[in-house]
This record gives structure tokens, sequence and C-alpha cells, in this order.
């Protein structure tokens, strides 16, 4: 910086509102000191996150100073992450985090939030001076673009981009990164890519890869992208980020196994990031990897208290996953994980105390008792349940909840009485029409779902073997199971047909192939499985025609 | 990821305990600052509160190298390289030492272009800066040189002064120093083989950063140099 810089900062430091946080009384007191020095006269202090956020609700401060560790309550972490979430922090203001914790999990978790600056302790006034002068000449000189970021001008925030970089400005490299970044959110990805691209050609840089991969995501080349994501990695092993977007691209390509891998190394890298726990929660459980669930589940209620992602949903899901568990292996084990999912589901009903949870909660519970043959007790849960739901107007989510639990006590009418309601109130929201259709096709514990799948995989291979009179045998055993799921009913009429060919069909073969037929009739026509099914439907028609006529 | 509840994980307990010794320390400097500016003149050049400041500084380095160390013998050592405004970077390391040098007339110098940016990890860079740093004041005469420089792809750091230099087995042979710590040496050792570590964690493609030890230059006494791609 020079002479001239320097001569104003005290200027600029008295128009600026500054906020210390910290739990002792002392550090809060010498901070404010050595600010009042520096020329500062706006200063509020505070000793706790909560108190912080509040502040920062009703007031705008130009710079935040925040202690990471304050005993009891919120990290600096957590503070900066609700104020992010809940956009209370403009781009025009710093956060910056004091912390002397150098342990690797708090390093790595409070980069991601991205504070503007970091600080460690031991504070020195000189040593905060020349770090707090550097910060405020950078955001002074970065002002007119944070401004347009902070009114979505983007188009200015451009061209502003543009012109520093032309003048020659020292921040040149915050400026291409974020005009990269720009040109990225308006979907000029041509534009960012270039950017990139002329970074990288001078200097391997992580972020300017991650933002390349990031870019042929948006291009849909997710092979070049997972290639570019894997090259961050491999040169940074902590950057979290890299993580999620290659779990992100995995999962566009269907990889859903190697998604969860990859998520799991970032999870444990990063341990204290809730959304990703919760994504990583979901994954698994689409995975049907119970323990990977009720692993990330766990972690997720564990380290959001005090979180701005605290949630029922975290304890939800951890009794549900906990709940799909118990049905599954050894019996000492079962009821262990049955045990916990009360427990978990009680905590998050007196928690939160809402009808929706505490429904959701007993509907669970209700489960989970009768997967332990408990048959009062479901009853008893259920009954708590049904008293807090008005099927007339009972949320998507609680809805679908309920069938399911009607469909484990065996109450199958009423179950789909339950989601063809659900599907007409719903019926312009595709992401609840996918799971009442999923409920519908497949209405059974997971552990069925799993030996369906099972048997579904060797009939295939038998199939495949040319083995078609076990094939046709491993199917029905597993329509035991699941006897409505669409695949399933259409892979064993496929494989009867093929058995058929040649032959001269009775009328009981012709029958028996309509009757597995009448088991998919209930899917929509936008139903993946639905082509296939009217294709088959066909075919079975034809053959019937043919057996009719020799008949007749 | 099981956790076993009943057994401390000695990195947490160290953690947590040079946290607390940190927040002591900020403290304890702080309260330093503000009662040398109390001081009478006499005082202020008698040297007791620089000492108190080198005192407290050193074990501030000895705590920061005690964690390093071990993360590194553990593998929970890493890097997080970005990109930094050189000189901002050493004013600020030489902030931390103005009363101390003011109190025993060392000049300290910072020689490196404005706007000069490199790319490496703050915390350990500043780690290694300060200890060597502390170290300089320890056996220079009056004069310390604090330099920076881009050559090639590479950002070199350079810490001289004008004391008697670095004994000449430790310049000729600085490997053999880094295959284990010779107690005997004290803390010097224990720096240079934090600060070799450090720098072979910083990467570019195939080149690693690296660290020199000579005497002579400008001052002619002790240079200390970090290279980093």
């Amino acid at each position: 910086m020079n002479i001239k810089e320097l001569a104003a900062l005290p200027k600029t430091y008295k128009k600026l509102k500054f906020l210390v946080v910290d739990d002792f009384e002392s550090f809060r007191m010498s901070v404010k000191q050595m600010l009042r020095a520096f020329g500062a006269e706006h200063i509020d202090v505070c000793s706790n996150g909560k108190d912080a956020v509040q502040k920062c609700t009703f007031e705008r401060y130009d710079i935040v100073l925040c202690d990471h560790n304050m005993g009891e309550g919120q990290t600096g972490q957590q503070v900066l992450e609700e104020l992010r979430f809940n956009k209370r922090l403009k781009h025009t203001s710093l956060f910056i985090l004091v912390t002397a914790e150098t342990s690797k999990e708090i390093v790595i978790g409070t980069k991601e939030c991205q504070p503007d600056g970091y600080i460690a302790k031991p504070i020195t006034k000189a040593v905060l001076q020349k770090r707090m002068d550097s910060l405020i000449l950078q955001r002074e000189a970065l002002l007119p673009i944070n401004r347009e970021l902070d009114l979505e001008n983007y188009p200015k925030a451009i061209t502003l981009c543009t012109q520093e970089i032309k003048k020659g400005s020292r921040y040149h490299n915050w400026c291409h990164k974020t005009l990269a970044h720009l040109y990225y959110k308006a979907g000029d990805l041509q534009h960012a890519q270039k950017i990139y691209e002329d970074i990288l050609n001078k200097r391997e840089i992580a972020w300017a890869r991650l933002g390349l991969g990031k870019v042929q995501m948006g291009q849909q080349k997710y092979p070049d992208a997972i290639d570019q994501f894997k090259k961050v990695i491999t040169d940074n092993q902590d950057y979290v980020e890299a993580y999620d977007l290659l779990s992100e691209a995995y999962e566009k390509v269907g990889k859903r196994k190697e998604a969860q891998v990859i998520l799991q190394q970032a999870a444990s890298i990063s341990p204290l990031a809730i959304p990703r726990q919760q994504h990583l929660g979901e994954l698994a459980t689409a995975n049907q990897d119970m323990e990977g669930a009720i692993s990330a589940f766990k972690a997720a209620v564990k380290h959001s208290n005090h979180s701005v992602h605290d949630s029922a949903d975290n304890y939800l899901n951890l009794g549900r996953s906990l709940c799909d568990s118990s049905e599954l292996g050894d019996p000492e084990k079962s009821k262990e994980h049955a045990e916990e999912a009360i427990n978990i589901l009680d905590k998050a009903a007196r928690k939160y105390a809402s009808d929706d949870v505490t429904a959701s909660a007993s509907l669970i519970e209700a489960r989970v008792h009768k997967g332990q043959d408990n048959e009062a007790a479901s009853q008893a849960a259920f009954t708590i349940a049904e008293s807090l739901i008005d099927e007339s107007t009972v949320n998507a989510e609680t809805g679908v909840e309920f069938a399911k639990t009607l469909y484990r006590l065996g109450k199958t009418d009423r179950a789909e009485k339950v989601l063809h309601s659900l599907a007409q109130r719903f019926e312009d929201d595709p992401s609840i029409i996918n799971s009442i259709e999923e409920l519908l096709d497949e209405p059974v514990s997971l552990r069925q779902k799993m030996k369906a799948r099972e048997l579904n995989k060797k009939g295939i291979s038998l199939f495949e073997e040319g083995a078609l009179a076990k094939a046709i045998d491993t199917f029905k055993e597993a329509l035991k199971e699941t006897p409505k799921h669409p695949a399933l009913n259409l892979n064993l009429v496929q494989v009867a047909l093929k058995s058929l060919e040649g032959k001269a069909p009775g009328n009981s073969e012709i029958a028996f192939l309509n009757q597995t037929l009448d088991n998919v009739k209930h899917i929509p026509s936008q139903h993946r499985q639905y082509k296939r099914f009217v294709s088959l439907s066909k075919k079975v028609a034809a053959l019937s025609d043919r057996v009719n006529s020799h008949t007749s | 990821m099981a956790e076993d509840s009943t057994k401390p994980d000695f990195a947490m307990v160290m953690a947590s305990a040079v946290h607390d010794m940190k927040n002591s320390l900020s403290m304890l400097l702080h309260s330093l600052e503000l009662i040398s500016d109390e001081l009478p003149d006499e005082m202020k050049t008698s040297g007791k509160v620089a000492t108190l400041q080198y005192e407290a500084e050193r074990v501030n380095n000895d705590l920061i190298q005690l964690l390093g160390v071990y993360r590194l013998e553990n593998d929970k050592l890493s890097v997080h390289i970005d990109e930094h405004y050189v000189r901002d970077f050493l004013e600020e390391q030489a902030a931390r030492y103005e009363v101390l040098f003011n109190s025993r007339s060392i000049t300290l110098n910072i020689e490196c272009e404005d706007d000069l940016i490199g790319y490496f990890d703050r915390d350990m860079t500043a780690g290694i800066i300060n200890n060597t740093l502390t170290n300089a004041a320890r056996y220079t005469h009056d004069k310390i040189t604090l330099k920076a420089y881009q050559e090639g792809h590479n950002t070199v750091f350079e810490i001289a002064d004008n004391g008697a230099g670095y004994p000449a087995s430790m310049c000729s042979a600085p490997g053999r120093i880094f295959k284990g710590i010779d107690f005997e040496t004290g803390s010097t050792s224990l720096g240079l083989y934090f600060a070799y570590q450090v720098a072979r964690l910083h990467k570019q493609g195939d080149k690693v950063g690296s660290i020199a030890l000579e005497n002579g230059g400008a001052l002619g006494g002790g240079i200390f140099r970090i290279t980093l791609p």
C-alpha cells in the first residue's frame, strides 16, 4: 500500500461500522481499544453468536470481527453460515474470523464458508492494524463492484470488473475470479470458460480448475467435468467443494454409488457441514445403504445444534433410516436400531413440538413397533398420528408417510385412497407424484424390497444364461415380496413370452400372462415402464388372438 | 467412523490446550503493549519489556511448530494454498516484532515489490518467517532484511542478518539436520525441520518448495531462504 492510501485510512475507519464478537470480555475490550486507536468510532460488541446474528439483522455492519470458539452456543463458523444463509451479509461487508484453532477440521470447515479474512490469535495491535488496513483498502477499491453485486446488477458489475482489470489493478486476480463467476451466473458459459482456461494456462490454480469443471457441468459435458474435479482433488486433497461437485457429476451420469463414496470422503474431511451430511443421507438411502444413511443423518443431528440447518427433518430422517434398518439383519441389531429410532423420534417430537412433526414421528414409530411385533404400541402410536392428521388438508410429506404406515399395518385400501387423494391435490408437483408412484409400485418394507431386487437381479442373469424356466420361478418368487412392481412383472411377462416361442400356448398360459400384466395396470402413462407395458400388452394380445383363432 | 469415547484423542487434547494457551498469549501480548505505552522512556529502552515479548513470541512459535510437527507425523497437515499480496503479508509479520526490534535497536528492512503476488499457505509460511525472525533477532548485530521476490514461477523469501552467520555444518548439509531432530542444538533444528516439511508440501506441477541456508550476502550474516513454486 502506498503512503497516500495509508494517510487516508483513519478517515475510512471513522466511517465504518464494526462489530466485535468474542466470549471473553477482556478480548472484546482490547480489540475495541485497538480499533479506536486506528480511527474507528462506531464499534459494537457482543459475546455470543446469537446476539451477533440478531445485531446483524437490525444493523448493517461493514466489518464483523468474530471469534470462532465461543464456548457454548454457536461457533463463529455457524454465525457466518447463518448470516450467509439468511443473506444478512452484503458483498460490501467483511466477515473476519478470529481464531486460535488450527485443527484441520475447523480450518477447512471455516474456509468452506469463505470468510473475507482470517486472523490467527494471538493478536497484537500492530498485526491487527496491518491486516485490517489491507482488508479495508481492498474493500474500498472493490466497493463499486461489490455494490453492484449487492444490487444484483450483474451486467454493471461485469463492466466494472473489466475496467478494473484494464486499469492494471492490484486486485486483478479477484476481478478475474469474480468476472468468471458472473459470466457463469449469467449463463455465458463460453466467456467463463475462456477466463478459467487463460488462468490455467499460466498456472495450475484450484479455483480456476473447479470453475472450468462447473462450466462443463453446465454444458452437460459430465465426463470432462469429472476429470477436472478429480484433478483438483489429486492436487488438493482437502478441497471439499471439489468432492461435492464430483459427487454431483457422478449423480448426473447415474453413478449413485460412486457419488456416495465421494461425498462420504468429503464428509469425513469436513464433517461439520450439515447440508452435505443431509444429502449424503439421502444418497445412501437411495442406494439402500442403511448404515451409511444412519451415520450421515446422525452427524447431521449432532452438528446441527445451534446451526441454521437445524431442522426436524434431520431427526425424522434418522428415525426413518433406523426404522428401515431395524427390519433388516440380525435380531439383536434390529432391536437396538428400533430402540434408537423410538428414542430419536421422541426427541424430535419434544424438541419441535408441532403437529406435523409429532404426526410424522408417530407414524414412523408405528412402523418400528410393528417390525418388533409390538402390535399394541404400534396401534397406540398410529392413533396419535391419526388424531393429528386431517386427510383432506395434510401436507404431501406427512401424507406419504401416512400411506406408508397404512401399508405397513396392512391397511392397503385406505393407503391407496390416501395416495389417490394426494395425487389429485398435488397433480402439478412432479416430485410428489413421483414419490406417490414409488409407494404405489412397492408398498412394502425395505427388507422385502431388497429381497425382491436381489431375486430380480438373479432372474435377469438366469434369463441371460438361457435358463428360462428357472428365471420364471425366480421372478415369481420375487413377486411374492413386491406383487405390484412394474419392472419385475414386465420381466416375468417378457421371459414367459420367450419361453413360449415356437410353442402352442394353452389358455392357462395366456391367462397367466394377462394376470401378470394386470398387476402393472395401475401405472400412469408418464411412468418410465409405461412404453414397455404397452408393447408387451400388444404382444400378449396378439398371442391370445392366435390361440383363440386356433381353438375356434 | 467409529468414535471411541473412552480414549481421548491426543491431537484433540493438544489442539484445545494450544487454543487455550494462544488465547492467554493474546491477552499477555496485548497487556504488554498497553503497559509499554505507559512506561517511562528509560524503562521502554531497558529491554525488559522486549524480553517479555520476545519470549512470548517464542512460546507462540513453538506451539505452532509443535502442533505442526505432530500433524505432519500423523499425516494431518495439509496446506491451503491461496493467493496473497506478499508485501502486505511481510509487513504484517514484521509488525509483530516492532517493539522488540526497537528496544534492541535492530533495523528491519523489507524489500519487496508492492504488488508482488505469491501462492502459499499463509499460516504456515507466517510460522516459518516468524520463527526465523525471532531467531535472527537473537543472532543479528543490528540489521535484518526481509526480502521477497519472484524467480520464474517461484516466490522466494529471504531473511538475512548481519550476525555471525550459520555454522558451516548447517549450510553444507541441511539434509542431515532434517533427517532427525538433534535435541542438543535446541529449537533451531525443529524450526528448520518444520520449514523444510512445509516447503515440501508446497507443490506446483512436478516442482516442490525447498529451503536453503547460507552466509554472506549484502549484510554478511546468515541468510535463510525458502523457495515456493
